[in-house]
């Protein structure tokens, strides 16, 4: 109350007495004028730097879901018709957001040379797998692409990111071929037969199931024939053609210083069990298991015909399976040497 | 009718009219010397966020930009460095100012180029000359000769000023 009346005398005193009226409106002027500005610059910074922060959040954001991508992908393969790389994949999206792929990339690293397809419009759901083969394989096109070149290949995801077409059992396979042989034999399949005689044709007996290669009983009459799977492992995709010349054999060590051999050479033999007289070149495509037959006593070359061949000792010996051909366009040779046979009389 | 009263005193006895008149014009004059201070000052800080604005739309464009090298690719035959870049950002319209090789082992400089012109990937030149969001283009920088084997790096600079590296072997 004491208060208010104050107020009301310094007024009433101000009215009666306006010196320094002009004064009070200015600084009251000034500080309004201050306040307004101050107010309204520090409202403005403030939604400013929110927008910045904004845009600093997502663009963290963004690169933690780049981040975030997985991919895998296993099975690769690339076929080449023409220029056009064929590349098949399965792929698996192993992270917890959806992957968008935009672009595939193919180098022909043997000449150097790189094609892409940028069409694509693949869409993967977390934990989706996908498997792009046969006609839906992806087409690149590179000039001068061949079966027997080597590639490699990435994809470009929609977040920038690229993921590498692996393929590991490839490059095992490739530096174990590249270190001992490009055809590999599957010692599961290593078989044998008795050769009989039925009518004009020589048959292996009990065709296809036959016996363990392993342990042989040698027949009375006729022949052995042996049967090994071979698989072509090439890096390079070549097909592999094998000759006449080829020959499986063995060397018995009879006395130390006479070990003896037997041999067989390599022939074709039909559905139904029944060996050629003559021989026409097998081919081993690349990754294609192929079953071969060693029966023949003498090569099948100019003019000479199929003579059943049989052990000529007994024992345990050593195989060697000596392959000679073509691989490509190219010679080749290559020795199996990691069986070994125990002969036995009936 | 008690204004009316004390104006009529004033008008007859008029010693304090120079004195009321003098406070008028001096409080106009504070009024309008506060409007105008205010208006200046208005001004100014208008001006000042014009500038604060623009310093921070830029870099807030910048923050959104983001390129990603698909792939670097020299041809020794021709000399010719091509980039292949895709815009994985998200924001509109980048374009690209400098383009430095260097050694990467050392970072000595190479070659600069200046805004090289951006194809699509089929060759066609992309006509404004900028990326879009998830647009793919490349450039080709040409008489560039580098050593096959070795490690260089490609520094892309952006319109907006953001900066990109790649490492590659020649």
């Amino acid at each position: 109350m004491i208060t208010h009346s104050l107020h009301r005398k310094d007024f009433r005193k101000l009215i009666v007495n306006p010196k320094g009226f002009s004064s009070v409106i200015g600084t009251t002027f000034m500080v309004l004028v201050m306040l307004v500005l101050a107010t309204s610059i520090f409202l403005w910074t403030l939604s400013k730097n929110t927008e910045y922060f904004q845009a600093m959040k997502e663009k963290n954001q963004l690169e933690m879901d780049r981040l975030n991508e997985r991919l895998s992908t296993e099975n690769v393969n690339y076929t080449v018709s023409g220029d056009v790389v064929s590349v098949e994949v399965n792929l698996k999206n192993e992270g917890s957001l959806p992957v968008h792929l935009t672009t595939l990339w193919v180098l022909d690293t043997t000449i150097r040379k790189y094609g892409f397809n940028d069409t694509l419009n693949i869409n993967l759901k977390p934990g989706e797998i996908l498997t792009i083969k046969g006609t839906e394989a992806i087409k690149v096109f590179i000039e001068g692409a061949n079966n027997t070149h080597i590639f490699s290949s990435w994809f470009i995801t929609a977040r920038g990111n690229a993921v590498p077409l692996e393929k590991e059992s490839g490059i095992i396979v490739a530096q174990v071929s590249a270190g001992i042989g490009a055809i590999a034999m599957n010692f599961n399949k290593f078989k044998y037969y008795n050769v009989s005689k039925v009518g004009s044709s020589y048959i292996l007996n009990n065709y296809p199931q036959g016996g363990i290669g392993y342990v042989i009983t040698q027949p009375a009459s006729g022949g052995i024939a042996f049967e090994v799977s071979l698989i072509n492992f090439d890096p390079g995709k070549r097909t592999i053609t094998l000759y006449s010349s080829s020959v499986l054999f063995t060397v018995f060590p009879v006395l130390p210083q006479q070990p003896r051999g037997s041999m067989w050479y390599i022939v074709n033999v039909n559905t139904n069990g029944v060996i050629s007289n003559t021989y026409t070149p097998i081919q081993l495509a690349y990754g294609v298991e192929t079953s071969v037959f060693f029966a023949s006593a003498v090569e099948l070359k100019e003019g000479n015909v199929f003579s059943p061949a049989k052990a000529e000792y007994t024992g345990t010996a050593p195989v060697n399976i000596a392959l000679v051909g073509k691989i490509g366009n190219d010679y080749y040779g290559q020795n199996i040497p990691f069986t070994s046979v125990y002969i036995k009389n009936p | 009718m008690q204004l009316k009263k004390k104006l009529g005193i004033v008008w007859k006895k008029r010693s304090a009219v120079s004195v009321a008149i003098s406070n008028v014009i001096l409080a106009s004059a504070v009024i309008t010397v506060s409007f105008v201070v205010l208006f200046w000052a208005q001004s100014k800080s208008s001006a000042y966020n014009q500038q604060f604005s623009e310093a921070m739309d830029s870099d807030i464009a910048k923050l959104k930009e983001r390129l990603a090298f698909e792939y670097v690719y020299y041809d020794k035959d021709k000399s010719n460095l091509t980039v292949y870049l895709l815009n994985c950002g998200t924001i509109d319209n980048i374009t690209i100012k400098t383009v430095y090789v260097y050694f990467s082992n050392n970072g000595t400089p190479v070659k600069v180029f200046s805004s090289p012109i951006l194809t699509h990937f089929n060759g066609a030149q992309i006509e404004d000359q900028d990326l879009d969001r998830g647009e793919e283009g490349c450039f080709t920088l040409t008489s560039l000769s580098l050593m096959t084997g070795v490690s260089y790096s490609v520094r892309v600079i952006t319109g907006r000023g953001s900066t990109f590296d790649y490492t590659f072997i020649a």
